[in-house]
């Protein structure tokens, strides 16, 4: 097991590998830049180096500043978290040479995954379903017709580079496409440094449903189960739940199998999830797999009550899994709400700031995940997710009014968040009876505009109630 | 050399009207000028020793040029690494306290992933603190130098 472990982030998932850490008595080393000084995982670390100023690129992207700290730390692993680095071959490789532990899968299968169209290929030949596309890059307009018309719109251009949501671009015509074509590359090429995209079929009002796994280094792999990741606002999550409410119990074997078979075939190791799209007709596809730990792992982690980073940490330290698929209990429900510093009745500007009052839900079957605390700055220079709640109880319907009565509880003040809107999700029929798609949230904002001087209305009525 | 000593002899010097002191006992060296701004000191020590001197042990209020033209910067580190003084293990410091210095001037070594890069002080002045140890790890920002710049 690892004596000291760099963290290689920020925010809450560094405030949650450092908890692992100390759970398994592991020294950790966390790496800030000059606007995480009073950050909450700087804090919560044995020891702590700044790697640079506020951006980025500056800090938290720096790998020679990185493997610095971890070689004056002396270190034996880096554990990358979600984002930044964690899905880069590039750094996974170096630590590899640097004979620093990566925490994740080894650099091969990060590549084998990071590029989607060989994925595509990759999964093909396994016998995994994919999406109806292109057979690889397309790489001019002329090209992107031909396919478009081929498979039948409306059809979808994705980043080759990169998932995420970013280089997305649907189109329903031939007009759309050529602009759309044109669009995905630009962003293809400053999010991933890479304009190739593919294009595939846009699945009618899909549910997105991914599959954690874990794999060890002797090749053995389980699923913990699948989680619902549906409601989406432009391709960013906003709330996920396990069991998903649609997945029968057929389906579920059905692609937790291909979800096994998809890690075996590019030989992973460690936490991934792999991310399939199921149609209204019960047909499910392969879009891509994340060779990281997500964000919505905590779903995971209350359903099956197994802990992914500390199972991350043990595999990366060569230990093997010790179980089998079937000793793997599905125990509970779970749903996650993602809270973003933004104001989701104006198109969900960033609202970074002080926050001056934080009172966090509480009570049987309530789980923060969160590196705010009263009177923390938060810093215009990051993404602006806050906290995660996340409630589970016997079954789904139990975790949902768990939910709704975690969310009036939650107070930030100081600035805004999306809690009014998850508490107009949890209020909504359809979305309590489980009744929803990647569609769903659009439908909801459009609906609700006439709500909004109410929803407002109570807000500020709670706000004065905290003060 | 205790506070008390240095103490004691800036005291000596007021009442003598010195305006210059220089001791070296037990390969400690210092010397304590006298100007119409106030006292200024040196100490240094033998570059085996390394020990640098910072503002806590050496200065007592009034000493460290506080003259209303000059001004205080700091170089800061710009890379996580290990700070070296000098080139070598026997090589002498790049610079010591009272070393005047230009935007060129190396001032130290800061060792990563087992490069040595040569830190440039970018401001010019004269160094009047030494704030880390030889060998001692730094961080991005850190202060490593305090420079009096005019």
């Amino acid at each position: 097991m690892f004596d000291k472990i760099l963290i290689a982030n920020r925010g809450e998932i560094a405030v949650r590998v450092i908890r692992a850490c100390k759970e398994l008595g592991i020294r950790t080393l966390a790496v800030y830049s000059q606007a995480d000084a009073d950050s909450l995982h700087v804090q919560l670390a044995d020891e702590a180096i700044c790697i640079g100023p506020g951006p980025s690129t500056e800090s938290y992207l720096k790998i020679d500043r990185i493997i610095s700290a971890a070689e004056v730390g002396d270190v034996e692993a880096i554990h990358p978290g979600y984002g930044f680095l964690a899905e880069n071959a590039h750094f996974a490789e170096v630590c590899e040479n640097c004979n620093i532990k990566f925490i994740g899968p080894p650099s091969a299968a990060i590549r084998a995954m990071g590029d989607k169209v060989a994925a595509r290929e990759t999964m093909r030949k396994a016998g995994v379903p994919i999406v109806p596309g292109s057979d690889g890059p397309v790489d001019s307009e002329a090209d992107a017709l031909k396919v478009a018309r081929r498979i039948g719109y409306p059809v979808i251009i994705k980043a080759a580079g990169g998932g995420g949501g970013c280089g997305m671009r649907a189109a329903h015509n031939d007009p759309s496409l050529v602009k759309a074509f044109h669009t995905a590359r630009s962003e293809a090429e400053r999010a991933f440094a890479n304009p190739a995209v593919y294009i595939e079929k846009l699945i009618d009002s899909p549910h997105h449903i991914e599959f954690q796994i874990l794999a060890d280094r002797k090749g053995k792999v389980v699923h913990l189960g699948e989680r619902d990741c549906s409601l989406q606002r432009r391709y960013q999550k906003l709330l996920e739940e396990s069991p998903s409410p649609i997945l029968t119990s057929d389906l579920r074997k059905k692609m937790g199998k291909a979800a096994i078979k998809a890690a075996e075939s590019v030989k992973y190791v460690n936490a991934g999830t792999v991310e399939m799209l199921l149609d209204a007709t019960g047909d499910f596809y392969f879009i891509e797999m994340n060779t990281r730990i997500q964000v919505e792992h905590p779903v995971t982690e209350e359903v099956t009550g197994i802990d992914i980073v500390k199972e991350q940490i043990r595999l990366a330290a060569g230990e093997e899994l010790g179980y089998d698929q079937k000793n793997i209990e599905f125990q509970k429900a779970a749903v996650e709400c993602r809270i973003n510093a933004e104001d989701p009745f104006n198109n969900f500007q960033p609202c970074p700031g002080r926050i001056d009052f934080l009172y966090t839900p509480g009570g049987h079957g309530v789980r923060v995940d969160t590196h705010v605390y009263s009177g923390y700055v938060i810093p215009p220079t990051y993404d602006s997710m806050i906290a995660k709640l996340i409630c589970y109880g016997r079954d789904r319907r139990t975790a949902m009014d768990r939910m709704a009565r975690a969310l009036d509880e939650f107070m930030i003040r100081g600035v805004n968040t999306t809690i009014p809107l998850h508490k107009l999700i949890l209020k909504d029929p359809n979305f309590r009876r489980g009744r929803y798609s990647t569609a769903f949230i659009d439908r909801l904002l459009a609906a609700t505009q006439p709500l909004v001087p109410a929803a407002k209305a109570e807000e500020q009525t709670l706000k004065t109630q905290a003060a | 050399m205790e506070l008390e000593q240095i103490k004691a002899i800036i005291a000596m010097m007021k009442e003598n009207d010195l305006s210059e002191f220089s001791m070296e006992e037990d390969g400690l060296k210092i010397r304590i000028k006298r100007g119409p701004e106030g006292f200024q000191q040196t100490v240094s020590v033998p570059p085996p020793a390394a020990v640098p001197a910072t503002p806590a042990e050496a200065a007592p209020a009034q000493a460290a040029a506080a003259a209303s033209d000059a001004e205080i910067k700091y170089i800061t580190s710009p890379m996580v690494g290990t700070f070296y003084r000098g080139p070598s293990p026997e090589a002498p410091p790049y610079v010591e306290v009272g070393k005047q210095v230009d935007e060129e001037a190396v001032v130290c070594i800061i060792e990563a992933m087992k490069v040595m890069n040569e830190i440039k002080a970018e401001i010019r002045g004269v160094i009047t603190v030494v704030l880390v140890e030889n060998a001692k790890p730094v961080e991005f920002g850190q202060k490593l130098f305090e420079v009096r710049v005019k």
